[in-house]
């Protein structure tokens, strides 16, 4: 492995978030606020670490897996390391550990926050927050779709099993093909949101940010109060299919743009995906209507915006859900493990895997009852192999064993069982808020020093999925 | 482009320059801002935050000598009285030049019309008239007038207070970042010294190690020098250089 190589990509990495840095420098500026020179600061260090190795590492042959796998894994750290020098420089509430918090958790996508009050933030601080989800989310899709298939056959072949043709184009000669139309779609759904934001009367600063933090699957607002504070339903319903878009593999978007075989509409993946979260609004809309909460129109509208925000792992909220029956709570419990589709900007445990998971479950119960049958598990007339069902149960026990840990350290801190238990699965699955003590309109400021370290490592294994950390360890030894 | 030894040591060193240069200016221009935010405590708020507490001394002076008056002590009382106002006039006129705070000129302007309407009342004479004695006078006309002035110059010190309390929680957070911007300074160059150790290490160190094992290993029988030297810089040229002469005198000797 060639560190010099992996060292230029970092660099790039870090002149990416020194161009952002730079545009939220500039906002500070315009506006004169004190964010000013931690921004200018910040842009300046990243872009002087980022030009320093291209002056000695010559121009490179392609990388390879491994070399693109530990990239990929040490530029989420090294950017999340970046991207908490604005909030440490600025200070208020970012002490060392809350401004690492606030960082993993925007590249991530994650969206869980430590601030108690996120509008005292200067405008261009509040900027580069929704750029970090902006910036993770292009580079999970550029991740999951260029860097992964390469390991053909490999564990982590999953990624194989939805849009084939696409995800085995040869990196070397396609790439760049590739890159500019996945960069189109997902700067086109951007612009596409914050024009409809617009439109619907937010102004338009928070409209670009609300469109970083849906596109990314993030869940950043520049409100305290979340969606709820706009109180408008264009807005929420713009919200809401740029949620749904958003948790899609972006190759079937993109396929569905090109015209193509593979696309949103014949996926039964995408089908059953919109079908559970369709299952999953009517639940909580009944449960909360018949609970007395809210009247029947009231409860379809604040079930279909947490559920879809949850199920997609963005995290936005129109409602606190702490104050919800329990029953609705399973529910959204539910879909924060469960999350969005592969290839899509969410993270986690992801839909793709469920699916199979059950697909698998079903063919095991079948050969109870015909011990000599032989069953397959198919996805739309494909068949899945052996291996990949294997390597399917393994990641969703090891996906449920890494938040059960970390739901017994945080219990080992004196956090209350709800409160340590949602805050795992929803940092676990990049989703964002939990429940209790975490809640959609809450946040995690009271959560112990050692408690947030923790759920930080809980958000990058749920990014890189944990089989890449795995590999990485592997490749290391 | 080919990068000589020389642009990557020169570009280097501009880096780091760059990087130390901006930390300079960063920590000039905190530095600046926070002396900046202490004079502003200690000459605006302060100023008129002493010249508040003067005027209300003064005020209180004038009271006990509207008693002396009162009284029937003329000389006495309007001594008291006269300095008291002097004093006043003075803090006043202090207060109403170092106006920093907004709404500070109109709390100035309540201070001006509720003091005159005070002043007019002590200015005529009270000894040897009907008011001498009269305390139900002091009570219900003057002593009010009295408050009145005290509560406007109390608002002015407030509005001092309350900012001269925000500066200070501005400076401490100043202090602190601009303690980080040191700290992120230092932590940067430590790393870019790493960095530039590695690079030297890979770059020049090796290449050069690489040179010399090669001419050790064509002095034990190879026919040619094989260095894996893939740059394009001074150390390629004198590996052929060096390729060159052995050949020249391979076919010297021959």
């Amino acid at each position: 492995m060639k560190k010099e190589i992996i060292i230029k990509h970092l660099g790039f990495v870090l002149m990416l978030n020194g161009l952002f840095m730079f545009i939220s420098f500039l906002i500070s500026l315009f506006l004169d606020e004190t964010s000013t020179l931690p921004l200018l600061y910040s842009a300046l260090l990243c872009g002087i670490f980022g030009v320093f190795p291209l002056i000695f590492v010559e121009r490179t042959e392609n990388i390879n897996f491994n070399e693109g796998l530990t990239i990929v894994v040490f530029g989420w750290i090294i950017t999340s390391i970046a991207g908490m020098l604005p909030y440490i420089m600025w200070g208020g509430e970012f002490t060392l550990i809350n401004a690492w918090f606030e960082s993993v958790s925007g590249f991530t996508t994650t969206g869980s926050t430590i601030l108690n009050n996120i509008e005292i933030l200067p405008k261009g601080l509040l900027f580069w927050r929704s750029s970090t989800h902006w910036i993770g989310g292009i580079g999970i899709i550029l991740f999951v779709l260029l860097i992964l298939p390469q390991a053909q056959g490999s564990r982590i072949s999953i990624y194989n099993t939805e849009i084939s043709s696409l995800s085995k184009l040869n990196f070397r000669f396609k790439a760049r093909k590739i890159v500019h139309v996945l960069a189109i779609v997902y700067i086109s759904l951007t612009l596409l949101e914050t024009t409809m934001l617009t439109f619907f009367g937010m102004s338009f600063f928070d409209a670009v940010n609300h469109s970083f933090a849906t596109i990314a699957t993030g869940g950043f607002s520049t409100k305290n109060l979340s969606i709820a504070e706009f109180n408008n339903l264009g807005i929420e319903i713009t919200i809401m299919i740029f949620m749904v878009l958003s948790g899609i593999h972006f190759g079937l978007i993109y396929g569905t743009v090109m015209l193509k075989k593979e696309n949103i509409f014949k996926s039964s993946l995408v089908k059953s995906f919109i079908i559970v979260m369709f299952i999953g609004i009517l639940l909580v809309a009944f449960k909360l209507y018949l609970s007395g909460y809210y009247n029947w129109w009231q409860s379809l509208r604040y079930a279909a915006f947490q559920v879809i925000s949850l199920g997609s792992t963005t995290g936005f909220a129109t409602q606190d859900t702490a104050n919800w029956p329990i029953f609705t709570q399973m529910i959204l419990i539910y879909f924060t493990i469960q999350c969005a589709m592969t290839g899509s900007t969410s993270g986690g445990l992801k839909f793709d895997r469920v699916y199979i998971f059950f697909k698998s479950v079903g063919k095991q119960i079948k050969m109870l009852k015909h011990p000599k049958g032989i069953f397959v598990t198919k996805l739309d007339d494909k068949r899945i192999d052996e291996k990949l069902e294997q390597q399917t149960l393994v990641f969703v026990v090891l996906y449920i064993f890494t938040f059960f840990m970390t739901t017994f350290i945080l219990t080992a801190l004196d956090i209350d069982g709800m409160t340590a238990f949602s805050a795992s699965i929803a940092t676990i699955g990049n989703v964002g808020p939990g429940f209790q003590g975490v809640s959609s309109l809450g946040n995690f400021a009271n959560i112990p020093d050692l408690g947030k370290f923790v759920l930080t490592i809980n958000m990058l294994l749920g990014r890189l999925e944990i089989f890449n950390i795995l590999a990485l360890i592997m490749i290391k030894k | 482009m080919n990068k000589t030894l020389k642009i990557k040591i020169f570009a280097s060193f501009m880096l780091l320059i760059a990087l130390l240069a901006v930390a300079g200016i960063i920590s000039i221009v905190e530095y600046r801002s926070l002396s900046k935010s202490f004079n502003m405590l200690i000459q605006d708020n302060y100023k008129s935050i002493e010249a508040s507490k003067t005027m209300l001394e003064a005020l209180e002076r004038e009271d006990s000598g509207i008693l002396l008056l009162m009284l029937g002590d003329w000389d006495a009382g309007m001594k008291i009285v006269n300095y008291a106002d002097s004093v006043f006039l003075l803090s006043l006129k202090t207060a109403k030049n170092n106006l920093t705070e907004t709404n500070e000129e109109i709390h100035i302007k309540n201070i001006e019309n509720s003091y005159s309407t005070y002043k007019a009342r002590w200015k005529r004479p009270i000894v040897d008239t009907d008011k001498q004695g009269d305390i139900s006078w002091y009570k219900n006309d003057i002593h009010q007038l009295f408050l009145t002035a005290k509560i406007s110059v109390n608002e002015l010190m407030d509005l001092n207070q309350t900012s001269m309390y925000k500066e200070a929680s501005i400076l401490q957070e100043k202090s602190e970042r601009a303690i980080m911007h040191g700290i992120v300074a230092i932590i940067s160059a430590l790393v870019f010294s790493i960095l530039l150790n590695f690079f030297i290490t890979k770059y020049f160190v090796y290449p050069i190690s690489e040179l010399a094992n090669s001419v050790n290993n064509y002095r034990d029988g190879e026919n040619k020098l094989r260095s894996n030297i893939k740059s394009n810089d001074e150390i390629k040229k004198l590996e052929t250089a060096i390729n060159d002469l052995l050949q020249r005198i391979v076919k010297n000797n021959k």
